[in-house]
Protein backbone atom coordinates (compact mmCIF):
# COMPACT_ATOMS: atom_id res chain seq x y z
CA UNK A 1 0.00 0.00 0.00
CA UNK A 2 2.61 2.52 1.10
CA UNK A 3 4.86 1.41 -1.76
CA UNK A 4 2.10 2.20 -4.25
CA UNK A 5 1.58 5.65 -2.73
CA UNK A 6 5.30 6.40 -2.83
CA UNK A 7 5.61 5.30 -6.42
CA UNK A 8 2.63 7.38 -7.50
CA UNK A 9 4.11 10.49 -5.91
CA UNK A 10 7.50 9.77 -7.46
CA UNK A 11 6.14 9.68 -11.01
CA UNK A 12 5.26 13.34 -10.82
CA UNK A 13 8.60 14.48 -9.41
CA UNK A 14 10.87 16.58 -11.61
CA UNK A 15 14.64 16.18 -11.53
CA UNK A 16 16.26 18.41 -8.91
CA UNK A 17 18.67 21.12 -10.10
CA UNK A 18 22.44 20.56 -10.10
CA UNK A 19 23.80 22.14 -6.89
CA UNK A 20 25.92 25.26 -7.30
CA UNK A 21 29.65 25.04 -6.69
CA UNK A 22 30.52 26.29 -3.18
CA UNK A 23 32.51 29.54 -2.99
CA UNK A 24 36.19 28.76 -3.65
CA UNK A 25 37.53 30.78 -0.70
CA UNK A 26 35.14 29.09 1.69
CA UNK A 27 36.04 25.66 0.30
CA UNK A 28 39.77 26.28 0.79
CA UNK A 29 39.22 27.64 4.30
CA UNK A 30 37.00 24.69 5.28
CA UNK A 31 39.48 22.15 3.90
CA UNK A 32 42.29 23.91 5.77
CA UNK A 33 40.33 23.71 9.02
CA UNK A 34 39.70 20.03 8.45
CA UNK A 35 43.32 19.18 7.54
CA UNK A 36 44.63 21.33 10.40
CA UNK A 37 42.36 19.55 12.89
CA UNK A 38 43.74 16.19 11.78
CA UNK A 39 47.44 16.89 11.22
CA UNK A 40 47.64 19.91 13.52
CA UNK A 41 46.83 17.73 16.53
CA UNK A 42 50.37 16.36 16.11
CA UNK A 43 51.89 19.90 16.10
CA UNK A 44 53.49 19.74 19.61
CA UNK A 45 55.13 16.44 18.66
CA UNK A 46 56.40 17.88 15.38
CA UNK A 47 57.98 20.86 17.23
CA UNK A 48 59.75 18.49 19.65
CA UNK A 49 61.01 16.40 16.71
CA UNK A 50 62.30 19.52 14.96
CA UNK A 51 64.12 20.68 18.11
CA UNK A 52 65.67 17.22 18.52
CA UNK A 53 66.87 17.12 14.88
CA UNK A 54 68.19 20.70 15.15
CA UNK A 55 70.17 19.66 18.26
CA UNK A 56 71.43 16.51 16.51
CA UNK A 57 72.64 18.41 13.44
CA UNK A 58 74.02 21.58 15.03
CA UNK A 59 75.49 20.07 18.21
CA UNK A 60 75.87 16.39 17.27
CA UNK A 61 77.56 16.89 13.88
CA UNK A 62 79.78 19.50 15.57
CA UNK A 63 81.13 16.80 17.88
CA UNK A 64 82.46 14.93 14.83
CA UNK A 65 84.72 17.86 14.00
CA UNK A 66 87.49 18.42 16.56
CA UNK A 67 88.34 22.13 17.17
CA UNK A 68 85.46 23.32 14.99
CA UNK A 69 86.17 26.69 13.33
CA UNK A 70 83.73 29.52 12.66
CA UNK A 71 83.09 28.81 8.92
CA UNK A 72 82.36 25.14 9.63
CA UNK A 73 80.04 26.05 12.50
CA UNK A 74 78.27 28.53 10.22
CA UNK A 75 77.80 25.91 7.50
CA UNK A 76 76.41 23.42 10.01
CA UNK A 77 74.08 25.94 11.62
CA UNK A 78 72.74 27.39 8.40
CA UNK A 79 72.36 23.94 6.80
CA UNK A 80 70.30 22.64 9.70
CA UNK A 81 67.02 24.42 8.65
CA UNK A 82 67.31 22.77 5.22
CA UNK A 83 67.72 19.36 6.87
CA UNK A 84 64.59 20.02 8.95
CA UNK A 85 62.56 21.17 5.96
CA UNK A 86 63.68 18.15 3.91
CA UNK A 87 62.86 15.75 6.77
CA UNK A 88 59.39 17.30 7.09
CA UNK A 89 58.74 17.23 3.35
CA UNK A 90 60.37 13.95 2.40
CA UNK A 91 59.66 11.87 5.53
CA UNK A 92 56.79 13.28 7.63
CA UNK A 93 54.60 14.32 4.68
CA UNK A 94 54.83 10.91 2.90
CA UNK A 95 54.16 9.28 6.27
CA UNK A 96 50.96 11.37 6.58
CA UNK A 97 49.90 10.66 2.98
CA UNK A 98 50.58 6.92 3.35
CA UNK A 99 48.43 6.93 6.52
CA UNK A 100 45.63 8.80 4.70
CA UNK A 101 45.78 6.28 1.86
CA UNK A 102 45.60 3.20 4.09
CA UNK A 103 42.89 4.60 6.39
CA UNK A 104 40.63 5.61 3.49
CA UNK A 105 40.84 9.32 4.39
CA UNK A 106 42.23 10.23 0.99
CA UNK A 107 39.52 8.25 -0.82
CA UNK A 108 36.88 9.95 1.33
CA UNK A 109 38.24 13.39 0.53
CA UNK A 110 38.60 12.64 -3.18
CA UNK A 111 34.87 11.82 -3.27
CA UNK A 112 33.96 15.26 -1.86
CA UNK A 113 32.33 17.89 -4.08
CA UNK A 114 35.49 19.99 -4.22
CA UNK A 115 38.10 20.46 -6.96
CA UNK A 116 40.67 17.80 -6.03
CA UNK A 117 43.79 19.99 -6.42
CA UNK A 118 42.46 21.96 -3.42
CA UNK A 119 43.10 18.88 -1.25
CA UNK A 120 46.79 19.24 -2.14
CA UNK A 121 46.68 23.00 -1.49
CA UNK A 122 45.29 22.40 2.01
CA UNK A 123 48.00 19.82 2.72
CA UNK A 124 50.74 22.14 1.44
CA UNK A 125 49.59 25.01 3.65
CA UNK A 126 49.38 22.80 6.73
CA UNK A 127 52.88 21.37 6.16
CA UNK A 128 54.18 24.93 5.64
CA UNK A 129 52.76 25.82 9.06
CA UNK A 130 54.32 22.70 10.58
CA UNK A 131 57.72 23.59 9.05
CA UNK A 132 57.58 27.18 10.34
CA UNK A 133 59.44 26.50 13.62
CA UNK A 134 62.39 24.96 11.71
CA UNK A 135 64.20 28.26 11.26
CA UNK A 136 63.75 29.81 14.75
CA UNK A 137 64.57 26.47 16.39
CA UNK A 138 67.88 26.06 14.51
CA UNK A 139 68.80 29.74 14.89
CA UNK A 140 68.26 29.45 18.64
CA UNK A 141 70.28 26.23 19.01
CA UNK A 142 73.16 27.61 16.87
CA UNK A 143 73.30 30.87 18.83
CA UNK A 144 73.41 28.97 22.11
CA UNK A 145 76.10 26.55 20.89
CA UNK A 146 78.36 28.71 18.69
CA UNK A 147 77.20 32.29 19.33
CA UNK A 148 76.67 32.91 15.60
CA UNK A 149 75.66 36.42 14.55
CA UNK A 150 73.05 36.26 11.79
CA UNK A 151 72.53 38.88 9.08
CA UNK A 152 69.04 38.02 7.90
CA UNK A 153 67.65 39.13 4.54
CA UNK A 154 63.98 38.69 5.41
CA UNK A 155 62.38 38.71 1.94
CA UNK A 156 65.02 36.24 0.70
CA UNK A 157 64.69 34.06 3.80
CA UNK A 158 60.90 33.93 3.61
CA UNK A 159 60.96 33.25 -0.13
CA UNK A 160 63.61 30.54 0.25
CA UNK A 161 61.70 28.93 3.13
CA UNK A 162 58.41 28.83 1.18
CA UNK A 163 60.05 27.56 -2.00
CA UNK A 164 62.16 24.91 -0.25
CA UNK A 165 59.19 23.69 1.81
CA UNK A 166 56.80 23.52 -1.15
CA UNK A 167 59.50 21.66 -3.10
CA UNK A 168 60.12 19.15 -0.32
CA UNK A 169 56.43 18.61 0.50
CA UNK A 170 55.32 18.28 -3.12
CA UNK A 171 58.13 15.85 -3.94
CA UNK A 172 57.31 13.86 -0.76
CA UNK A 173 53.59 13.94 -1.60
CA UNK A 174 54.25 12.78 -5.17
CA UNK A 175 56.43 9.91 -3.90
CA UNK A 176 53.75 8.80 -1.46
CA UNK A 177 51.03 8.94 -4.13
CA UNK A 178 53.02 7.04 -6.76
CA UNK A 179 54.49 4.29 -4.60
CA UNK A 180 52.77 1.81 -2.31
CA UNK A 181 52.61 3.00 1.34
CA UNK A 182 55.28 0.50 2.40
CA UNK A 183 57.59 1.39 -0.48
CA UNK A 184 57.24 5.13 0.08
CA UNK A 185 58.25 4.70 3.74
CA UNK A 186 61.35 2.84 2.61
CA UNK A 187 62.28 5.48 0.03
CA UNK A 188 61.80 8.18 2.70
CA UNK A 189 64.31 6.52 4.99
CA UNK A 190 66.88 6.22 2.21
CA UNK A 191 66.37 9.85 1.17
CA UNK A 192 66.90 11.15 4.68
CA UNK A 193 70.27 9.39 4.91
CA UNK A 194 71.23 10.72 1.49
CA UNK A 195 70.27 14.27 2.50
CA UNK A 196 72.02 14.20 5.88
CA UNK A 197 75.24 12.40 4.93
CA UNK A 198 75.80 12.71 1.20
CA UNK A 199 74.43 16.16 0.30
CA UNK A 200 76.42 19.41 0.52
CA UNK A 201 73.91 20.93 2.95
CA UNK A 202 75.98 21.11 6.14
CA UNK A 203 79.44 20.88 4.54
CA UNK A 204 81.08 22.50 1.47
CA UNK A 205 80.45 20.83 -1.89
CA UNK A 206 84.21 20.75 -2.55
CA UNK A 207 84.43 17.80 -0.15
CA UNK A 208 82.56 15.67 -2.69
CA UNK A 209 84.11 14.13 -5.83
CA UNK A 210 83.49 16.16 -8.95
CA UNK A 211 81.02 13.76 -10.53
CA UNK A 212 78.95 13.85 -7.34
CA UNK A 213 79.09 17.66 -7.33
CA UNK A 214 77.66 17.55 -10.87
CA UNK A 215 74.81 15.29 -9.66
CA UNK A 216 74.04 17.72 -6.82
CA UNK A 217 73.99 20.69 -9.17
CA UNK A 218 70.71 19.31 -10.60
CA UNK A 219 69.26 17.91 -7.35
CA UNK A 220 67.27 20.27 -5.12
CA UNK A 221 69.06 19.69 -1.79
CA UNK A 222 72.14 21.88 -2.26
CA UNK A 223 70.03 24.49 -4.06
CA UNK A 224 67.65 24.74 -1.07
CA UNK A 225 70.54 24.91 1.41
CA UNK A 226 72.40 27.63 -0.52
CA UNK A 227 69.29 29.78 -0.85
CA UNK A 228 68.36 29.51 2.84
CA UNK A 229 71.97 30.16 3.85
CA UNK A 230 72.01 33.35 1.75
CA UNK A 231 68.87 34.44 3.56
CA UNK A 232 70.34 33.79 7.02
CA UNK A 233 73.90 35.09 6.46
CA UNK A 234 73.25 37.65 3.73
CA UNK A 235 76.54 39.49 4.36
CA UNK A 236 78.64 36.39 3.57
CA UNK A 237 76.62 34.31 1.05
CA UNK A 238 75.03 35.29 -2.27
CA UNK A 239 71.89 33.57 -3.64
CA UNK A 240 72.64 31.60 -6.81
CA UNK A 241 70.48 32.02 -9.90
CA UNK A 242 71.10 28.45 -11.01
CA UNK A 243 70.09 27.13 -7.59
CA UNK A 244 66.85 29.10 -7.77
CA UNK A 245 66.04 27.64 -11.18
CA UNK A 246 66.80 24.08 -9.98
CA UNK A 247 64.54 24.57 -6.95
CA UNK A 248 61.69 25.99 -9.04
CA UNK A 249 61.96 23.11 -11.54
CA UNK A 250 61.77 20.49 -8.76
CA UNK A 251 58.90 22.41 -7.18
CA UNK A 252 56.93 22.37 -10.43
CA UNK A 253 57.77 18.71 -11.02
CA UNK A 254 56.55 17.73 -7.54
CA UNK A 255 53.37 19.81 -7.91
CA UNK A 256 52.52 18.50 -11.38
CA UNK A 257 52.95 14.84 -10.35
CA UNK A 258 51.01 15.40 -7.10
CA UNK A 259 48.11 17.17 -8.83
CA UNK A 260 47.93 14.47 -11.47
CA UNK A 261 47.93 11.77 -8.78
CA UNK A 262 45.21 13.46 -6.72
CA UNK A 263 42.84 14.04 -9.66
CA UNK A 264 43.51 10.71 -11.35
CA UNK A 265 40.80 8.02 -11.62
CA UNK A 266 42.03 4.47 -11.17
CA UNK B 1 14.57 7.69 -19.89
CA UNK B 2 15.71 11.05 -18.67
CA UNK B 3 13.70 11.21 -15.45
CA UNK B 4 16.26 9.38 -13.30
CA UNK B 5 18.65 10.95 -10.81
CA UNK B 6 21.08 8.10 -11.37
CA UNK B 7 21.04 6.14 -14.59
CA UNK B 8 23.64 3.42 -15.10
CA UNK B 9 23.70 1.37 -18.29
CA UNK B 10 26.01 -1.49 -19.28
CA UNK B 11 28.59 -0.53 -16.66
CA UNK B 12 31.71 -2.66 -16.94
CA UNK B 13 34.88 -2.46 -14.89
CA UNK B 14 37.70 -4.98 -14.76
CA UNK B 15 40.67 -5.42 -12.44
CA UNK B 16 43.09 -7.50 -14.47
CA UNK B 17 41.19 -10.62 -15.45
CA UNK B 18 38.51 -10.11 -12.78
CA UNK B 19 35.31 -8.49 -14.02
CA UNK B 20 34.11 -6.50 -10.99
CA UNK B 21 31.11 -4.97 -12.80
CA UNK B 22 29.74 -6.80 -15.81
CA UNK B 23 27.21 -4.82 -17.89
CA UNK B 24 25.37 -3.57 -14.80
CA UNK B 25 22.27 -1.44 -15.25
CA UNK B 26 20.51 0.52 -12.50
CA UNK B 27 18.17 3.49 -12.09
CA UNK B 28 17.35 5.70 -9.12
CA UNK B 29 14.48 8.14 -9.62
CA UNK B 30 13.63 11.15 -7.43
CA UNK B 31 12.11 10.05 -4.14
CA UNK B 32 13.25 6.47 -4.56
CA UNK B 33 15.40 4.39 -2.21
CA UNK B 34 17.16 1.72 -4.23
CA UNK B 35 18.99 -1.06 -2.44
CA UNK B 36 22.15 -2.51 -3.92
CA UNK B 37 22.65 -5.93 -2.36
CA UNK B 38 25.35 -8.49 -2.79
CA UNK B 39 27.91 -10.57 -0.97
CA UNK B 40 31.44 -9.36 -0.25
CA UNK B 41 33.27 -8.90 -3.54
CA UNK B 42 30.06 -8.72 -5.58
CA UNK B 43 31.16 -5.37 -7.08
CA UNK B 44 29.03 -2.94 -5.03
CA UNK B 45 31.81 -0.62 -3.90
CA UNK B 46 33.39 -0.72 -7.38
CA UNK B 47 30.09 0.53 -8.79
CA UNK B 48 29.85 3.32 -6.21
CA UNK B 49 33.49 4.32 -6.81
CA UNK B 50 32.74 4.86 -10.49
CA UNK B 51 29.72 7.06 -9.74
CA UNK B 52 31.85 9.46 -7.65
CA UNK B 53 34.80 9.43 -10.05
CA UNK B 54 37.28 7.38 -8.02
CA UNK B 55 37.45 4.74 -10.75
CA UNK B 56 37.03 5.04 -14.50
CA UNK B 57 34.64 2.54 -16.12
CA UNK B 58 35.85 0.31 -18.93
CA UNK B 59 32.44 0.36 -20.56
CA UNK B 60 28.90 1.66 -20.20
CA UNK B 61 27.52 4.98 -19.02
CA UNK B 62 26.70 6.75 -15.76
CA UNK B 63 24.41 9.78 -15.70
CA UNK B 64 23.74 11.73 -12.52
CA UNK B 65 20.89 14.25 -12.88
CA UNK B 66 21.50 14.07 -16.61
CA UNK B 67 25.24 14.81 -16.26
CA UNK B 68 27.66 12.36 -17.85
CA UNK B 69 29.61 11.31 -14.74
CA UNK B 70 32.37 9.69 -16.80
CA UNK B 71 33.07 12.80 -18.90
CA UNK B 72 32.39 15.37 -16.15
CA UNK B 73 33.09 13.73 -12.77
CA UNK B 74 33.52 17.09 -10.99
CA UNK B 75 29.93 18.20 -11.69
CA UNK B 76 28.63 14.70 -10.92
CA UNK B 77 30.31 14.79 -7.49
CA UNK B 78 28.44 18.00 -6.64
CA UNK B 79 25.22 16.06 -7.18
CA UNK B 80 26.24 13.11 -4.97
CA UNK B 81 26.82 12.79 -1.24
CA UNK B 82 28.63 9.59 -0.32
CA UNK B 83 28.87 7.87 3.01
CA UNK B 84 31.78 5.56 2.27
CA UNK B 85 32.23 2.14 3.80
CA UNK B 86 35.50 3.25 5.45
CA UNK B 87 35.14 5.52 8.46
CA UNK B 88 35.07 9.25 7.69
CA UNK B 89 38.18 11.19 8.79
CA UNK B 90 36.92 12.69 12.04
CA UNK B 91 40.11 12.75 14.14
CA UNK B 92 40.60 16.12 15.80
CA UNK B 93 36.95 17.12 15.24
CA UNK B 94 33.71 16.88 17.18
CA UNK B 95 30.73 15.32 15.36
CA UNK B 96 29.15 18.76 15.18
CA UNK B 97 32.25 20.34 13.62
CA UNK B 98 32.48 17.49 11.11
CA UNK B 99 28.82 17.86 10.07
CA UNK B 100 29.22 21.65 9.74
CA UNK B 101 32.35 21.15 7.58
CA UNK B 102 30.42 18.77 5.30
CA UNK B 103 27.61 21.34 4.99
CA UNK B 104 30.03 24.20 4.30
CA UNK B 105 31.77 22.23 1.53
CA UNK B 106 28.35 21.99 -0.15
CA UNK B 107 27.86 25.74 0.04
CA UNK B 108 25.62 25.90 3.13
CA UNK B 109 25.92 28.92 5.41
CA UNK B 110 27.52 28.42 8.81
CA UNK B 111 24.22 28.94 10.65
CA UNK B 112 22.26 26.64 8.33
CA UNK B 113 24.80 23.85 8.68
CA UNK B 114 24.91 24.29 12.47
CA UNK B 115 21.11 24.12 12.66
CA UNK B 116 21.12 21.01 10.49
CA UNK B 117 23.79 19.40 12.69
CA UNK B 118 21.72 20.08 15.82
CA UNK B 119 18.57 18.73 14.21
CA UNK B 120 20.26 15.53 13.04
CA UNK B 121 21.94 15.01 16.40
CA UNK B 122 18.44 14.78 17.89
CA UNK B 123 17.08 12.70 15.05
CA UNK B 124 19.90 10.15 15.38
CA UNK B 125 20.06 10.46 19.18
CA UNK B 126 23.78 11.36 19.33
CA UNK B 127 23.43 14.66 21.20
CA UNK B 128 25.44 13.25 24.11
CA UNK B 129 28.57 13.07 21.90
CA UNK B 130 27.95 15.99 19.55
CA UNK B 131 30.63 18.18 21.16
CA UNK B 132 33.07 15.42 22.08
CA UNK B 133 36.34 15.40 20.16
CA UNK B 134 37.38 12.31 18.20
CA UNK B 135 41.01 11.43 18.83
CA UNK B 136 43.38 9.37 16.67
CA UNK B 137 43.23 5.57 16.72
CA UNK B 138 39.49 5.47 17.30
CA UNK B 139 39.47 7.34 20.64
CA UNK B 140 37.04 9.97 21.96
CA UNK B 141 33.88 8.69 20.32
CA UNK B 142 32.79 5.14 19.52
CA UNK B 143 32.74 3.50 16.10
CA UNK B 144 28.93 3.63 16.05
CA UNK B 145 28.82 7.38 16.73
CA UNK B 146 31.53 7.92 14.10
CA UNK B 147 29.38 5.99 11.59
CA UNK B 148 26.26 8.01 12.47
CA UNK B 149 28.28 11.23 12.15
CA UNK B 150 29.47 10.13 8.70
CA UNK B 151 25.83 9.46 7.78
CA UNK B 152 24.84 12.95 8.99
CA UNK B 153 27.73 14.42 6.96
CA UNK B 154 26.28 12.80 3.83
CA UNK B 155 22.72 13.88 4.65
CA UNK B 156 23.36 17.43 5.93
CA UNK B 157 22.87 19.30 2.65
CA UNK B 158 20.09 18.78 0.12
CA UNK B 159 21.69 16.86 -2.76
CA UNK B 160 19.99 15.02 -5.62
CA UNK B 161 21.65 11.66 -4.88
CA UNK B 162 22.77 10.18 -1.57
CA UNK B 163 24.85 6.99 -1.64
CA UNK B 164 25.12 5.09 1.62
CA UNK B 165 27.64 2.23 1.72
CA UNK B 166 26.86 0.00 4.73
CA UNK B 167 25.57 2.92 6.86
CA UNK B 168 24.60 0.79 9.85
CA UNK B 169 27.91 -0.99 10.52
CA UNK B 170 28.79 -0.68 14.25
CA UNK B 171 25.46 1.08 15.02
CA UNK B 172 23.23 -0.19 17.85
CA UNK B 173 19.72 -1.50 17.17
CA UNK B 174 17.81 1.55 18.45
CA UNK B 175 19.85 4.03 16.45
CA UNK B 176 19.79 1.78 13.38
CA UNK B 177 16.03 2.18 13.40
CA UNK B 178 16.37 5.95 13.63
CA UNK B 179 18.83 5.90 10.74
CA UNK B 180 16.49 3.83 8.54
CA UNK B 181 13.64 6.25 9.29
CA UNK B 182 15.86 9.11 8.23
CA UNK B 183 16.84 7.30 5.02
CA UNK B 184 13.15 6.89 4.21
CA UNK B 185 12.54 10.57 4.99
CA UNK B 186 15.37 11.65 2.64
CA UNK B 187 13.68 9.70 -0.13
CA UNK B 188 10.23 11.05 0.72
CA UNK B 189 11.64 14.58 0.51
CA UNK B 190 12.67 13.96 -3.09
CA UNK B 191 16.29 12.77 -2.98
CA UNK B 192 17.36 9.61 -4.73
CA UNK B 193 19.04 7.20 -2.34
CA UNK B 194 21.31 4.32 -3.37
CA UNK B 195 21.66 2.06 -0.37
CA UNK B 196 24.48 -0.48 -0.33
CA UNK B 197 23.95 -2.96 2.46
CA UNK B 198 24.19 -6.54 3.68
CA UNK B 199 21.45 -5.82 6.18
CA UNK B 200 18.59 -6.99 3.95
CA UNK B 201 16.09 -7.69 6.70
CA UNK B 202 16.31 -4.22 8.25
CA UNK B 203 16.63 -2.25 5.04
CA UNK B 204 13.67 -4.03 3.44
CA UNK B 205 11.03 -1.64 4.71
CA UNK B 206 12.76 1.51 3.43
CA UNK B 207 13.60 0.25 -0.06
CA UNK B 208 11.38 0.91 -3.08
CA UNK B 209 13.50 -1.09 -5.50
CA UNK B 210 16.52 -3.29 -5.21
CA UNK B 211 19.22 -4.70 -7.39
CA UNK B 212 21.13 -7.84 -6.43
CA UNK B 213 24.72 -8.09 -7.63
CA UNK B 214 26.52 -11.40 -7.74
CA UNK B 215 30.10 -11.67 -8.99
CA UNK B 216 29.78 -8.41 -10.87
CA UNK B 217 26.46 -9.13 -12.57
CA UNK B 218 22.99 -7.82 -11.70
CA UNK B 219 21.21 -11.14 -11.10
CA UNK B 220 17.86 -9.83 -9.85
CA UNK B 221 16.02 -6.52 -9.61
CA UNK B 222 12.58 -5.26 -8.76
CA UNK B 223 10.53 -4.10 -5.79
CA UNK B 224 10.89 -6.03 -2.51
CA UNK B 225 7.50 -7.70 -3.04
CA UNK B 226 8.39 -8.68 -6.60
CA UNK B 227 11.59 -10.31 -5.42
CA UNK B 228 9.94 -11.96 -2.46
CA UNK B 229 7.41 -13.59 -4.77
CA UNK B 230 4.42 -11.64 -5.99
CA UNK B 231 1.86 -14.01 -4.48
CA UNK B 232 3.23 -13.41 -1.00
CA UNK B 233 1.92 -16.77 0.18
CA UNK B 234 5.23 -18.62 0.14
CA UNK B 235 6.56 -20.12 3.35
CA UNK B 236 10.13 -20.80 4.33
CA UNK B 237 11.17 -23.96 6.09
CA UNK B 238 14.59 -23.65 7.66
CA UNK B 239 16.32 -26.86 8.72
CA UNK B 240 19.35 -26.81 11.05
CA UNK B 241 21.52 -29.81 10.25
CA UNK B 242 23.87 -31.63 12.60
CA UNK B 243 27.57 -31.32 11.79
CA UNK B 244 28.51 -33.11 8.50
CA UNK B 245 24.94 -34.35 8.04
CA UNK B 246 23.40 -35.00 4.62
CA UNK B 247 20.67 -32.63 3.44
CA UNK B 248 17.41 -34.63 4.04
CA UNK B 249 15.53 -32.56 1.44
CA UNK B 250 17.69 -34.13 -1.28
CA UNK B 251 15.66 -37.36 -0.82
CA UNK B 252 12.26 -36.34 -2.12
CA UNK B 253 10.33 -34.66 0.73
CA UNK B 254 6.54 -35.26 0.65
CA UNK B 255 5.83 -31.79 -0.75
CA UNK B 256 7.03 -29.60 -3.64
CA UNK B 257 9.45 -26.79 -2.94
CA UNK B 258 10.05 -23.92 -5.33
CA UNK B 259 13.55 -23.06 -4.12
CA UNK B 260 16.25 -24.66 -2.06
CA UNK B 261 19.31 -22.86 -0.72
CA UNK B 262 21.97 -24.47 1.44
CA UNK B 263 23.90 -22.05 3.57
CA UNK B 264 26.45 -23.91 5.73
CA UNK B 265 24.47 -26.11 8.13
CA UNK B 266 21.20 -24.36 7.22
CA UNK B 267 18.89 -25.50 4.45
CA UNK B 268 16.17 -23.08 3.36
CA UNK B 269 13.21 -24.49 1.46
CA UNK B 270 10.55 -22.25 -0.07
CA UNK B 271 7.17 -23.94 -0.34
CA UNK B 272 3.52 -23.17 -0.89
CA UNK B 273 1.42 -22.17 2.11
CA UNK B 274 -0.92 -25.12 1.46
CA UNK B 275 1.96 -27.55 2.06
CA UNK B 276 2.83 -26.06 5.46
CA UNK B 277 1.17 -28.79 7.55
CA UNK B 278 2.84 -31.59 5.56
CA UNK B 279 6.20 -29.85 5.84
CA UNK B 280 5.89 -29.46 9.62
CA UNK B 281 5.00 -33.15 10.03
CA UNK B 282 7.98 -34.12 7.85
CA UNK B 283 10.39 -31.83 9.75
CA UNK B 284 9.09 -33.05 13.13
CA UNK B 285 9.82 -36.63 12.11
CA UNK B 286 13.32 -35.64 10.95
CA UNK B 287 13.99 -34.00 14.30
CA UNK B 288 12.70 -37.04 16.17
CA UNK B 289 15.09 -39.25 14.20
CA UNK B 290 18.00 -36.86 14.82
CA UNK B 291 18.55 -36.04 11.12
CA UNK B 292 17.93 -32.35 11.82
CA UNK B 293 18.66 -30.47 15.05
CA UNK B 294 15.69 -28.15 14.67
CA UNK B 295 13.45 -26.34 12.21
CA UNK B 296 11.40 -23.16 11.82
CA UNK B 297 8.55 -22.37 9.44
CA UNK B 298 8.01 -18.69 8.63
CA UNK B 299 6.65 -16.58 5.79
CA UNK B 300 9.28 -16.01 3.06
CA UNK B 301 11.40 -12.93 3.62
CA UNK B 302 13.34 -10.73 1.25
CA UNK B 303 16.53 -12.20 2.70
CA UNK B 304 15.46 -15.64 1.45
CA UNK B 305 14.90 -14.22 -2.02
CA UNK B 306 18.26 -12.46 -1.85
CA UNK B 307 20.06 -15.64 -0.77
CA UNK B 308 18.31 -17.57 -3.52
CA UNK B 309 19.33 -14.98 -6.13
CA UNK B 310 22.96 -15.13 -5.07
CA UNK B 311 23.12 -18.86 -4.42
CA UNK B 312 25.86 -20.59 -6.33
CA UNK B 313 25.26 -22.24 -9.67
CA UNK B 314 25.17 -25.71 -8.09
CA UNK B 315 22.18 -25.01 -5.87
CA UNK B 316 20.36 -23.20 -8.69
CA UNK B 317 20.86 -26.32 -10.75
CA UNK B 318 19.55 -28.46 -7.90
CA UNK B 319 16.41 -26.32 -7.60
CA UNK B 320 15.50 -26.43 -11.25
CA UNK B 321 16.10 -30.17 -11.36
CA UNK B 322 13.64 -30.72 -8.57
CA UNK B 323 10.79 -28.39 -9.51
Amino acid sequence: MSEAITRERREGQALPPIPERAHLGMTVWTLLRWTMAQTGAMMPLFIVVQAAIAGAVVVGFGLLVPDIDAPTAELLSTGAPTILILVIGLVLCPWGVAGARTSGTLTYQRALPVPRPLLLVADLVVWLVIALPSIPVTVLVARLRYGIEYSIDWPLLVGAFVLATIMAVSVGYATAMLLSPMMSQLVSQVMVFFVMLFSPVTFPKEQLPEWFQAVHSVLPFQAAADLLRAGLLSDRFEPSGQGLVVLIVWCLLGLIISVRAVIRRG
Amino acid sequence: MGDAILEIEGLTRRFGSVVANDEVGLRVRPGEVVGLLGHNGAGKTTLVSQVVGLLRPHGGSIRVVGVDAVADPGTARRCVALQAQAQAPLDGLTPKEAIVIAGRLRGMSRSASRDAAERMADELDIREWIDRRATPDGGGISGGVRRLTAFAMAAVAPVPLIILDEPTNDVDAARRRRLWNMVRRLGDEGAGVLLVTHNVAEAEHVMDELVVLDRGRAVASGSPSQLRGAEGDEMRLELSLPLDAQDPSSQEPPFRFVRRVRNGRRVLLSLAESDAATAVAWATALRASGRVEGYTLTPTTLEDAYLAATADAESIHEESAHV
